[in-house]
């Protein structure tokens, strides 16, 4: 459905995409991984005609963005990452311009607005303001307003950010809907946690780079590694280090942090922290760091994501 | 483009519009005031210009309809700064042509400047003895032109505009500019030597021209031709103008 083949875009001296191809069959969720600056909302806007790129190619149902801009506009749904809804008419008349402007007959246009609006539970708040919506509620209306006609390709950026948990659960119920019925999906997020909730395939971006791509588990089974990261006060004690050397797997030491890879991080510990001697006040935390998506990410890049994500967290203090 | 498109993107803001009843009003009502207060002013001076029977209101109404016309020449302008501030603008964006965005946007600004005028001059009839001498058709035609045209100069100052807050002054400052030098003000022969010979160089000298032709000296479609042409070719200038410095993908600031 969707193809995306060598994009290229920079902003002055700072490159944003740097040769990016991507593909979203039908029925298929993929999510856009990166850290903030990795390229996510450049590429939605190149693929939504927002931008343009400055080399690579954009195929939407076999059309091209730039040269069917118009039939392609009305294959898409795009939420973008910010809010963006009329505050002073009301849920219905939002809903309505999108549905009038997705090219919905007249009389379809009152269906879709009622279809949709019980689908994102906005049933009850069609004659409201929409600016006096809760944050939650508006960013249901905001992402309602692109379903109208039921793209048969859909693009959510951030789609999640600033919703309440309820939302976030019925949105990401609706997404896999979507894709169930055959839609494909470009779903940009920061939250891993997301994309393995909706069995997603991923596209890791960093710096304007596809640098991993595939299932979470593929990726978690070639990349991951379980591993423990002590923080200390200053550097970590080079008498730690000296004693956990070769007893594990790999380890690193970057500022503060001393990482240890293992199979084993409760026995790595158990073990590390009666190891460290007098440098044990200087510990202020051990955090284990599972194989997951995050590490992943860690272990493909070098750093943390910096996406909210929950891990086995132990304070030392 | 699309007309569908077009005219979905003016009914909704035709419904946003609507939402600020109090602003439409003013618009409406604040000319008839003005003309209440000067039209015995501007009854001295046609008299001295030897207009036979003047009530004042011969150049007090298009004077004044004019001027606001002018006047509110931002408000195309703001139609897309408020898109900016809403966050709305990247999603018409995404949904529909810049053509369509663009005459979706004007219509309704046109409408309601034709409006202003028309209802201006209907009210003149029973409120201030005002009466046309030539064609009421040829009247509406130089009104649409001049909708026209400084509807084409507010999308003009928004292509310059990158906040809200330039374009009120560019906007503020050019009405000031059109109604004053442009005669609709002040009669043109009331005017300094140099302001007369500035005075053609503006669009609202042709649309008082125009009208005054026709509420006068019994003008019909005939007379108004050189008027609305130019009307019409100031209203290219600034459609031209606009279409050259107008980028959609350009981020607007909008405050208020």
């Amino acid at each position: 459905m969707l193809r995306v083949e060598g994009l290229r875009k920079s902003y002055g001296a700072v490159a944003a995409l740097r040769g990016v191809d991507l593909e979203v069959p039908a029925g298929e969720i993929v999510s856009l991984l990166g850290r903030n600056g990795a390229g996510k909302s450049t590429l939605v806007s190149i693929v939504a005609g927002l931008r343009r790129a400055d080399a690579g190619s954009v195929t939407i149902a076999g059309l091209d963005v730039l040269k069917h801009a118009r039939a392609a506009r009305r294959v898409i749904g795009v939420a973008p990452q910010d809010i963006g809804i009329y505050p002073i008419v009301s849920v219905r008349q939002n809903l309505r311009l999108f549905a009038e402007l997705a090219g919905l007959p007249r009389r379809a246009v009152a269906a879709s607005i009622r279809d949709v609006a019980e689908a994102m539970r906005l049933e009850d708040l069609l004659d409201r303001l929409a600016g006096q919506l809760s944050g939650g509620q508006k960013r249901r209306l905001h992402t309602a307003m692109a379903l109208l006609h039921r793209p048969r390709l859909l693009m959510l950026d951030e789609a999640t950010a600033g919703a309440d948990v309820e939302s976030r659960a019925h949105l990401l119920d609706m997404v896999r809907e979507l894709a169930a019925q055959g839609s494909a999906v470009l779903y940009s997020t920061h939250y891993l946690h997301e994309v393995e909730t909706l069995d997603a395939s991923v596209v890791l971006l960093d710096g304007g780079r596809v640098i991993a791509r595939g299932r979470v588990r593929e990726l978690v089974a070639a990349h991951a590694r379980t591993s423990v990261e002590l923080r200390f006060d200053g550097p970590p004690p080079p008498l730690a280090l000296a004693g956990l050397q070769g007893r594990y797997g790999r380890t690193e030491r970057h500022g503060d942090l001393l990482r240890i890879v293992t199979g084993d991080p409760a026995g790595t510990i158990a073990e590390a922290v009666p190891a460290l001697g007098a440098a044990t006040p200087r510990l202020r935390s051990v955090e284990v760091v599972r194989a997951d998506l995050e590490s992943v990410y860690l272990a493909l890049t070098g750093h943390r994501y910096d996406g909210v994500e929950e891990g086995a967290h132990v304070s030392a203090r | 483009m699309s007309p569908r498109a077009s005219a979905a993107i003016a009914r909704h803001e035709f419904r946003v519009m609507r939402t600020d009843p109090a602003t439409i009003l003013f618009v409406i009502v604040m000319p008839v005031v003005l003309v209440a207060l000067m039209q015995r002013l501007f009854q001295g001076v046609l008299t001295a210009e030897g207009v036979v029977g003047a009530t004042g209101a011969e150049f007090a109404v298009p004077g004044m309809a004019v001027s606001f016309v002018a006047f509110n020449a931002g408000y195309t302008g703001l139609t897309f700064f408020r898109d900016h501030g809403w966050g709305t603008w990247e999603r018409l964006r995404a949904t529909a042509s810049p053509g369509d965005i663009l005459a979706g946007k004007v219509a309704p600004s046109v409408a309601l400047s034709v409006a202003q005028m028309l209802i201006l001059f209907g009210l003149a009839v029973p409120l201030f003895d005002f009466h046309v001498s030539g064609s009421w058709l040829a009247l509406a035609v130089v009104v649409l032109a001049l909708s026209l045209c400084l509807n084409a100069f507010g999308v003009a100052i928004t292509a310059v505009s990158r906040t809200s807050q330039r374009l009120n002054a560019i906007s503020s400052a050019g009405g000031l500019v059109l109604a004053t030098m442009g005669g609709a003000f002040v009669p043109i022969p009331a005017m300094p030597g140099w302001a007369q010979a500035v005075a053609p160089a503006l669009p609202t000298y042709w649309a008082m021209r125009g009208l005054r032709g026709v509420i006068l000296d019994g003008g019909g479609l005939g007379s108004i031709a050189l008027p609305v042409a130019a009307l019409l070719g100031f209203a290219a200038l600034f459609v031209v103008l606009a279409a050259a410095r107008f980028r959609f993908d350009e981020t607007k600031a909008y405050w208020g």
